[in-house]
């Protein structure tokens, strides 16, 4: 066999590891009730639940920020973030969380949050907060 | 019925309209112009003139276009929609030209203006190659041109004028009044993280990079279709090696920006943007290197070719990408949908299809060679690394293109939660192999190497290396992760071997110089971002104020810090303290005093403040955070504010409001001498009872009774003393309060109880939340001057070589 037909195979094994992993790697979006049930890290997307408070005290611990928030379905949850409360929160249209169930309460490493864009209103804008800081 | 309209300005827009229309058809002329000059009788220049006249004239319409709408936004017509939407009075005159790149229309521009100075060189350079190289150029700025026409054409509307009224882009009210302009005062202003002068050099270069990748794409191209099939090689190399200079300035002076101006706390995070603009350069970088393959050897023309052509099909992909709002919710900073993802498309697969049809049609009379390449021959390395940056470049464009693959098949998949640790896992092997093999390459020789040579040096330098990466990864204390030990290593290596390679650039062989510090520059910046982005620390980790408990797993996670006005904490090896707030224009910088103190001794042996600062936007009321870094020579103290209070509106006095009403926590106590209070942030104590009151104007008569609270009340290292005063005068109680008002506190004595020794206390105190304190992060980034230090080694050495390489095209052609 030539060797570059061996680069060639070895080239495609690589190939098909990156196109396996890139699915072996991402996540899914679901909603609290597959969230409860996997125990897994997820995507929950859902709205801010109208009503109830927010709960963010700097003074006692700044890092330390909870809220409840609706799934797609209706299922509303308490959330957990350990983070500060991001500016705007309560602005926001739309939340995506990336985090996993502990017991009953959702603890999200990572919010990311829709707010009508602050500089035209036709527009979208996406903000993204993160509980660690990225290296 | 028509309704005149009143203070409009429209002669600066209809001639930006003409000039992109202007623009538009001087580059489908000059297009066509080359295309019959390549195609027809090399001895009849006149197809060539043509096209020459009609590239210049549409490069000064782009110009035009430029000078319009500078105008537009320079005198705030906000009749124009991109002056409201990009623009505002209050804008410093050094920023409104970054608000040329905030609306996709600008950021069209400017790549279209790039491409025109490119254009005009290699009229001006590039000789035979003129007509064939210059086809594609054009055809590629008729397509950009056209991105900024905004006709509709058949019901579909192409392109997206910049000089659109704000009438003609909303539909309101408003508009049916003929003086609509007197309500309209002011724009949305240019987002604040555009404001920065990073922000007002990174754009740029980033575009002229991307505007580059267009030449190697065309020389290939030309080439292959003027039958001229190696011949390319020899020019295209150094506009390969321009490309990847500039592109590679771009992206560093973006993640300097990310680390100088945003607040997510690092140079890079694999963000899908920065992901776009990385993939032309890796890609661009793989061509580089089999391009010199090629014009040494002979070998791996097929993959110079398709590898030079590919750098500028993912330019057009990134801006498919970034442009198209696909990306949506997986990216932070990309460009919201213009509706115009159609014409992305059109403009990525008309390109990939013509470069396409032309390689099928052609493929048999390449010289591509049946030879192997030899195993000690720097060639076969060479192919290897390259092919290696391949795959890596693969990775990430998988990886990245999520949004796109939902898209295409309709699922629903997520990016990867943890999206850095996920491309880091990838791309550190990838670039270990890639630097071995840099290293290793520099030993051996084209075609063959006498083995026993190449392991005497490869031995000699793989020594050296070790020496160094194990005192380098012992100080740096990288040693906990084997991969990162393993990163170090190679890397080290390919410093080392380019450093001898270096070596005997001295001793006369100075062609060698380029390609040397390129690789030393980029073994070092490898070395420094996998050094700082992993041995980074927040520093501000939350110890105070909560009972960890159980919780104790859940510190990694805390890192944000309060700071309450004056008081000092301890942080790391600093003694932190918030000291003021200074309001500047639309920032607000928060002065945060740090003080290194030797433990033995007590003395403060270091002391700076920083500036972390916020920009409040007060029409969208919204709080934007910017860090401040201090800079030594091998670390950097990184912080920024995360939180601070909402800035309380200064309501006049006005009857109805009493001051009282400031203090929302108001509490009662009964106490007895040395009893204690708890009020957060102070601890008040009650140390006796004073007689001798000084009541200023207040008489006292027989039988009236005057007493004061002796308070101490003490905030952390401060201490202060309060006394409110009891009084009973004609037979009436009074109280005279009396306030801290650091502290926002504020105290009444309003009763005596003698029957038991005891007093009644009321504490009133301002809610804390609205000042005097901040939530802050601050993160120590170890040798983070080794990346941009090597990334600017890089960039000189591209330019050297770059140098050598546009001297070797002269005597040929």
């Amino acid at each position: 066999m030539k060797r570059s037909h061996l680069i060639g195979i070895v080239l495609i094994a690589v190939a098909i590891g990156v196109i396996i992993s890139t699915y072996a790697d991402t996540s899914t979006y679901a909603d609290f009730t597959r969230a409860a049930e996997t125990g897994d890290e997820i995507h929950v997307v859902g709205t801010l639940a109208p009503d109830k408070p927010l709960i963010y005290d700097p003074i006692k611990d700044p890092n330390y920020f909870a809220f409840y928030m609706e799934d797609e379905k209706g299922v509303e949850c308490k959330v957990v973030f350990n983070g500060t409360k991001p500016q705007d929160f309560e602005r926001s249209e739309q939340i995506v969380l990336v985090g996993k169930m502990k017991g009953t309460e959702f603890h999200a490493s990572k919010i990311l949050m829709k707010c009508p864009s602050k500089y035209t209103e036709d527009q979208i804008e996406v903000q993204e907060f993160s509980a660690k800081a990225n290296g | 019925m028509d309704i005149q309209y009143i203070g409009e300005h429209l002669l600066p827009g209809k001639l930006g309209q003409f000039f992109v229309a202007l623009a538009f058809g001087a580059a489908l002329l000059s297009a066509i112009g080359y295309y019959f000059s390549t195609v027809r009788d090399r001895e009849d220049d006149s197809w060539r003139k043509i096209a020459r006249w009609a590239f210049r004239v549409h490069s000064l319409a782009v110009i035009g276009i430029g000078a319009c709408l500078y105008f537009i936004i320079y005198n705030h017509y906000f009749e124009y929609h991109y002056a409201w939407a990009h623009s505002s009075t209050e804008l410093p005159t050094h920023y409104i030209i970054s608000c040329f790149w905030e609306g996709q229309e600008g950021s069209f521009l400017l790549w279209g203006f790039w491409q025109g100075v490119i254009g005009n060189i290699l009229i001006w350079k590039a000789r035979s190659w003129e007509d064939g190289v210059m086809t594609f150029v054009s055809l590629s700025q008729v397509f950009i041109a056209s991105m900024l026409l905004g006709v509709e054409i058949l019901g579909q509307r192409i392109g997206s004028s910049p000089f659109i009224l704000l009438r003609e882009a909303i539909q309101a009210p408003i508009f049916q009044r003929a003086d609509y302009l007197t309500f309209i005062t002011d724009g949305n202003g240019l987002n604040p993280l555009l404001q920065n002068y990073w922000m007002v050099i990174h754009p740029p270069t980033l575009f002229a990079g991307f505007a580059t990748m267009v030449v190697p794409f065309a020389y290939a191209l030309a080439g292959v279709w003027t039958r001229r099939y190696s011949e390319w090689v020899k020019p295209g190399l150094p506009w390969a090696l321009a490309s990847v200079m500039i592109l590679g300035a771009g992206i560093i002076m973006g993640s300097f920006w990310a680390y100088e101006a945003l607040s997510f706390g690092g140079f890079w995070a694999w963000d899908p943007v920065e992901n776009a603009s990385l993939l032309p350069w890796l890609l661009m970088i793989a061509a580089v290197h089999v391009l010199v393959v090629y014009k040494n050897t002979g070998h791996a023309y097929a993959t110079a070719l398709i590898l030079s052509i590919s750098g500028y099909i993912l330019v057009l992909y990134a801006s498919f990408l970034t442009r198209s709002g696909i990306l949506g919710e997986a990216s932070v900073h990309s460009f919201t949908d213009l509706g115009m993802s159609g014409q992305l498309v059109l403009y990525l697969l008309f390109f990939t299809a013509l470069a396409a049809w032309l390689l099928v049609r052609h493929w048999k009379h390449f010289p591509i060679t049946a030879k192997e390449e030899q195993t000690y021959s720097r060639e076969f390395w060479l192919f290897i690394g390259t092919l290696v940056m391949v795959v890596s470049c693969f990775q990430i464009l998988a990886f990245t293109s999520i949004p796109v693959w939902n898209a295409l098949f309709g699922t629903d998949v997520a990016p990867p939660t943890d999206p850095i640790s996920t491309y880091n896992k990838w791309q550190l092997p990838f670039a270990a192999v890639v630097a071995i093999l840099s290293g290793l390459a520099q030993y051996l020789k084209y075609k063959r190497t006498d083995p026993k040579k190449f392991y005497a040096k490869l031995w000699k330098a793989f020594a050296v290396s070790i020496v160094l990466a194990a005192a380098f990864i012992y100080i740096t204390e990288v040693y906990e992760n084997l991969a990162y030990i393993f990163l170090v290593l190679t890397c080290t290596f390919m410093v080392v071997s380019n450093a001898d390679i270096l070596l005997s650039v001295f001793q006369g062989k100075t062609k060698l110089a380029g390609a040397a510090v390129a690789h030393i520059g980029f073994g070092i910046m490898l070395i420094g971002a996998l050094v700082a982005a992993s041995q980074s620390k927040v520093i501000s980790i939350n110890t105070q104020g909560f009972d960890y408990g159980e919780q104790m797993d859940a510190q990694s996670t805390r890192e944000n810090i309060l700071l309450i006005q004056g008081e000092p904490v301890q942080m790391g090896e600093y003694r932190v303290t918030y000291l003021s707030d200074s309001v500047a224009g639309p920032n607000t910088f928060f002065r945060v005093n740090y003080q290194r103190i030797d433990r033995k001794t007590g003395k403060v042996r270091e002391e700076f403040d920083l500036y972390p600062y916020g920009q409040a936007n007060e029409k969208m009321r919204s709080f934007l955070a910017n860090p401040d870094t201090r800079h030594y020579l091998l670390h950097d103290i990184y912080t920024h504010v995360s939180l601070v209070p909402a800035k309380q509106e200064q309501h006049e006095d006005h009857p109805g409001h009493s001051e009282d009403e400031e203090y929302t926590n108001v509490f009662t106590r009964t106490l007895s001498l040395g009893d204690t209070v708890q009020a957060t942030p102070a601890v008040i104590q009650v140390n006796g009872l004073k007689r001798d009151v000084d009541l200023k104007n207040i008489s006292l008569n027989e039988g009236d009774i005057a007493v004061a609270l002796d308070l101490e009340v003490r905030s952390g290292d401060k201490q202060y003393s309060a006394a409110p005063v009891f009084l009973i005068k004609n037979n009436a109680i009074f109280d005279i309060a009396d306030k801290i008002d650091d502290l926002g506190l504020k105290f009444r004595f309003t009763k005596i109880i003698p029957e038991q020794d005891q007093f009644e206390l009321v504490v009133m105190q301002k809610p804390v939340q609205m000042g005097g304190w901040i939530v802050m992060k601050a993160i120590m980034f170890p040798y983070i001057n080794l990346l941009w230090g090597g990334s600017i080694l890089m960039v000189i050495g591209f330019l050297l070589a770059i140098v050598r390489r546009a001297k070797e095209i002269k005597p040929s052609s």
